[in-house]
């Protein structure tokens, strides 16, 4: 029942969009509201994992399952779809947008967000990796929705790259079920992660490891790890500022999460850390690649892609440290995406004021919008990874799991590489800021009731700076168990 | 082995050797209707393999999955492909970034690449069609390098429906096929991600007067 009210709505939000022509504003409002629907069955799910509760599983040959993990993934996508639902186009006093676009950005974000839902809460690895496919789909149709050269040219790397990579993670799975096969025949559940798992230990460590290569390459493009990221700044730099809000950080999770079960299966598999060494090495690829970019970037999108890249790498080091580093890591996420999807809706009130996405265009943003620009600067902040936020704390317990298993010198190339980000993030910050606003820029907010919804954001950041509430600390403790058994 | 086993090793290998040639065939011709029809050529070998495989492997889903691929990729995508060229010009890809002589050498360094790396898989399997095995791997490879070393949109897009080709095939070889419902999705996901290709292609032809991906080289830092 709980998985029909996850994800029914958004396919209802999506037909609604559909039928409804021209365009009304009810449709973006409705949607909205049936978001919440969506993120309340998502709670559930995430509490009752937390109590330590079995796994529940739903439909003809257990089709859907919520273990933690996927509970927890469930909260971060539902959460940020439903902010940017709130805070999409249409819902603004004055929009730039037309109806038909309007139309067509309802109907896919609704399905966009629905095929997250889907790649997170299935069971079989494969109906996951249709789902994850299918955003690749959606969500490439909406880069484009403002045309321009640029926005076409980003659509159709993001959709080459991504097909492409998604198109190589199919073959690692097939790769992965033909070792099932060889070793127990054809079953119609062999797919489904559970069954995998508990057949893991048997499969044969060479044919796993080539699969998980496949598989790494494969969802490691969609999760934009370099040196498969190249369609990163791209998208965020061109799609429309809500939509990279979602792909920044709901995408993002689900991508590292599907890398994250087949992990899980392959290390039963290999068991000489051989996937934690894979995930290492392309995590310091990640964070060398963003370190150097962002010196470079001129446009502000872009260099908060080159910040997701950097998370990337974070986020894979973690995985790669074993248990305290996989904790660290996905609380990492967890503050990852409260910071991206604030830092890229705030983007979007700065870009329709100054009709620029270029860095040098942007001057005296505290002045001109001082929520928008203090906003902006915590976020900011919060991604460098300073005290009080969330991000500190995960890179401190991050940086200690790597020391406690003696990594020393990746963990200090690492520290090194922050270092430069953050020298390179000040300086630009520095730079958009203050000084003088440019000529026909008044100063004002402009999106009135809309900064409350971002400031949760914000919050959330704060309060995982000060604190781990108790039932997302059991839940995390669920998840490490699940994953290094 | 027994001659039915052999039989079937033997129809694999060779339905494999042409699907794969079928590949190779994009990287020596340069009009676009040479890449359509050689792609609708492989398909139909494509489909051809899978009741083969059905037949001697004992699974009638296979069937089904043969019958759909032949609707999918011989008839459906190549007609939307030729309407689509015929919209956008008849662009020849004159000037590919790799060219002919070369391209075809990497083709074969390429399947030598996948003979490598699919020991392990060959040398597990106890299934009659194992031997055919890096072939389609070779296939998966020669449709990324279709993808890298071509200009047209229009070509890329042939390389990606190739490259999707060897998957399949590669599914076929090593399981008999995936179970017929994921199956099923992956040709839904495979024409829809066509479509929206195909959308994006009219927005180049529309936005840049060309599908030369070459003018794709706005955006930077």
């Amino acid at each position: 029942m709980a998985f029909l009210l996850l994800l029914i709505p958004s396919l209802v939000a999506a037909a609604l969009a559909a039928t409804v022509r021209p365009y009304r504003k009810f449709v973006g409002w409705i949607s909205a509201m049936l978001s919440l629907v969506s993120l309340g069955a998502a709670m559930s799910f995430a509490l009752h994992s937390a109590r330590g509760g079995e796994a529940p599983v739903f439909g003809p040959g257990e089709l859907l399952r919520a273990d933690g993990l996927s509970a927890l993934l469930m909260v971060l996508v539902a959460a940020v779809a439903s902010l940017t639902l709130f805070l999409s186009p249409d819902l603004e006093r004055e929009t730039n947008y037309r109806p038909r676009q309007l139309r067509w950005y309802q109907l896919f974000i609704n399905l966009f967000i629905f095929s997250m839902l889907l790649a997170v809460s299935a069971n079989n690895v494969a109906i996951m990796w249709i789902a994850i496919e299918a955003t690749t789909i959606f969500s490439a149709l909406l880069i484009p929705l403002i045309r321009s050269k640029t926005s076409v040219e980003a659509s159709w790397k993001y959709i080459l790259i991504g097909s492409v990579g998604i198109a190589l993670a199919f073959a690692g799975t097939v790769l992965g079920y033909f070792d099932f096969v060889t070793l127990s025949g054809r079953a119609e559940n062999a797919l489904n992660w559970p069954v995998l798992l508990q057949n893991a230990p048997s499969l044969h460590p060479e044919v796993m490891k080539l699969a998980f290569v496949f598989l790494l390459v494969g969802y490691g493009t969609k999760a934009g790890i370099a040196p498969m990221h190249t369609w990163k700044p791209d998208a965020y730099g061109e799609a429309p500022a809500p939509m990279v809000a979602l792909m920044s950080s709901a995408l993002f999770a689900v991508a590292m999460y599907a890398i994250l079960r087949w992990k899980v299966v392959a290390d039963s598999a290999i068991k000489d850390h051989y996937t934690d060494r894979l995930m290492l090495t392309l995590g310091l690829l990640s964070l060398t690649i963003a370190a150097f970019s962002i010196v470079l970037a001129q446009n502000y999108k872009r260099m908060l892609a080159y910040s997701s890249v950097e998370h990337t790498g974070l986020i894979c080091l973690g995985l790669g440290l074993g248990p305290l580093g996989v904790f660290a890591a996905l609380l990492h996420l967890v503050n990852h995406t409260a910071a991206k999807s604030l830092m890229f809706f705030l983007v979007g009130n700065i870009e329709r004021k100054y009709g620029s996405p270029l860095i040098k265009q942007v001057r005296g943003l505290l002045k001109v919008m001082p929520w928008t620009g203090g906003l902006f600067a915590a976020g900011m902040l919060a991604l460098m990874g300073l005290p009080p936020f969330g991000l500190f704390i995960t890179e401190f317990a991050l940086f200690r799991a790597g020391f406690a298993g003696h990594h020393y010198w990746l963990m200090g190339t690492a520290l090194l590489l922050l270092l430069v980000a953050f020298i390179s993030f000040i300086s630009q910050l520095n730079k958009m800021l203050y000084g003088v606003a440019p000529e026909g820029v008044t100063i004002g907010e402009n999106s009135g009731w809309r900064i409350a919804p971002m400031m949760l954001g914000l919050a959330v950041l704060i309060v995982l700076g000060l604190t781990l509430p108790a039932p997302l600390e059991a839940l995390l403790n669920q998840i490490v168990r699940i994953v290094s058994r | 082995m027994n001659d039915h086993d052999t039989l079937f090793a033997q129809l694999s290998t060779l339905s494999a050797s042409l699907v794969l040639l079928f590949g190779i065939a994009l990287l020596w011709r340069r009009s676009l209707g040479a890449y359509i029809k050689a792609f609708r050529w492989q398909s139909l070998v494509l489909s051809l393999a899978f009741v083969m495989i059905g037949y001697f492997g004992h699974d009638p889903e296979l069937y089904i999955i043969a019958a759909a691929l032949l609707a999918l990729k011989v008839f459906i995508i190549p007609w939307y492909l030729t309407r689509l060229q015929m919209r956008v010009g008849t662009e020849r890809e004159v000037q590919p970034y790799v060219n002919i002589a070369t391209s075809l050498i990497v083709a074969g360094l390429l399947v030598m690449l996948a003979y490598a790396i699919t020991r392990p898989l060959v040398m597990v399997s106890k299934l009659p069609t194992r031997g055919a095995i890096p072939l389609a791997v070779g296939l998966i490879f020669v449709g990324l390098f279709v993808i890298v070393s071509r200009r047209k949109a229009l070509t890329q897009i042939v390389g990606f429906l190739v490259l999707e080709n060897g998957i399949a095939l590669l599914a076929a070889l090593c399981t008999y096929g995936i179970p017929l419902i994921v199956e099923l999705g992956v040709f839904l996901d495979v024409l829809m991600g066509f479509l929206v290709m195909q959308i994006i292609v009219y927005h180049i032809s529309s936005t840049f007067e060309s599908i030369d991906v070459e003018q794709l080289s706005q955006l930077k830092h």
